[in-house]
């Protein structure tokens, strides 16, 4: 009878002893991590950030160029390399807004909005780039900008973080004067493309 | 010969060279006078634009070059209300070395609704309140980014970016 009861208190103390280092260790276990075990629940928070979408771009804000009939090419224009930079994570398009045009130091001078010239009439345009760094010295695919406009004219897109030229063409017909100077500002918008 | 002769023909002979040094100089010297270049006052200096068109060409590109702005702004910026701060996110960045001025108009009804003031390079605005209180919706409406020399304030040019503007209350 003694001796049964020694061992029920042995028994006892050995249960108390590893029950206490149970607990210590899933305490230990708490503070670092913690497995959710399969078909159980566990609440995990997640934080979502919506990250506005910033149009960055590179563009000129002025284009300088002379028109001459002496050039014996079909484009009569000698334009700089307008260089668009898209610097965005999302594609661009560039659109001419609007042009303004100002003519009327050219006496008896009209605008053409076509391209097709008489022999008093000018026409301004703009063209992407087909060899790079090199003038067109043809009229081909050229986006002609229009007198007064105010519809959108796209002239470029571009991929993210993608680089794209175009050159300033244009026509003037043979009884054009030369000896005065003319204004054409167009108004360069890029916007995000559409679906994207 | 006689000692005398010898200096007669000396004295003689360095007269004559000094007659022919005159002689040269007031030639030279009187030629030269009556030929007076008359040079143009209405003359530049330089190659005759148009007849060189690479030159022209560089010219031109220095100038467009001079022109090139870089700028940011969020596509899609969201006030809270129509008096509250939106974030518009506009920067002009460190390498653009000029100046610039945003203003937004609404594309539909042509209306400025927003006008900064001018903006350093390297330099950035992040949240802005608009200049017209604006009812609850969506806006379409173009950023129109002015650039100007540094130094001078002189304009140069602009050019913009569509954005959508979100009033939410």
């Amino acid at each position: 009878m003694k001796k049964k009861n020694i061992f029920l208190q042995l028994a006892l103390t050995a249960a108390l002893l590893a029950s206490t280092f149970s607990t210590t260790a899933h305490a230990a276990e708490a503070t670092t991590t913690r497995d959710i075990p399969v078909g159980g629940s566990g609440q995990v928070e997640m934080v979502g950030t919506i990250e506005p979408t910033i149009l960055s771009v590179t563009m000129p804000s002025f284009v300088p160029f002379n028109i001459s009939n002496s050039l014996s090419t079909q484009n009569k224009v000698i334009s700089p390399r307008i260089n668009v930079k898209n610097n965005s994570n999302v594609p661009v398009q560039v659109d001419v807004a609007s042009t303004k045009v100002d003519i009327s130091k050219l006496k008896n001078t009209t605008w053409s909005n076509t391209g097709a010239v008489n022999d008093n009439q000018i026409a301004i345009g703009l063209k992407q780039e087909d060899t790079p760094n090199t003038m067109p010295t043809d009229l081909a695919n050229t986006r002609w900008l229009k007198d007064n406009q105010t519809e959108e004219m796209n002239v470029m897109v571009l991929n993210s973080n993608q680089e794209g030229a175009m050159y300033v063409v244009g026509t003037l017909g043979q009884k054009v004067s030369e000896s005065a100077t003319f204004n054409v500002t167009p108004t360069f918008v890029v916007s995000q493309t559409s679906g994207n | 010969m006689s000692k005398k002769k010898k200096r007669a023909l000396m004295a003689i002979g360095i007269l004559l060279l000094l007659l022919i040094t005159i002689a040269v100089c007031y030639f030279l010297f009187t030629r030269e006078d009556t030929t007076d270049l008359q040079y143009d006052d209405n003359a530049t200096a330089g190659i005759l634009p148009g007849v060189d068109v690479d030159e022209r060409r560089k010219e031109l590109q220095n100038i467009l070059d001079r022109s090139m702005i870089a700028f940011s702004i969020n596509t899609s910026p969201v006030f809270l209300n129509g008096t509250s701060e939106g974030n518009l996110l506009i920067e002009n960045p460190g390498n653009n070395a000029k100046l610039l001025r945003v203003s937004i108009v609404v594309d539909k009804t042509e209306e400025e609704i927003y006008a900064s003031k001018y903006l350093k390079p390297g330099t950035y605005i992040e949240n802005v309140k608009l200049d017209k209180v604006l009812e609850k919706g969506t806006y379409d409406a173009t950023a129109y980014f002015s650039a100007y020399e540094e130094e001078s304030g002189e304009y140069i040019g602009r050019t913009g970016a569509h954005i959508t503007l979100t009033v939410q209350n």
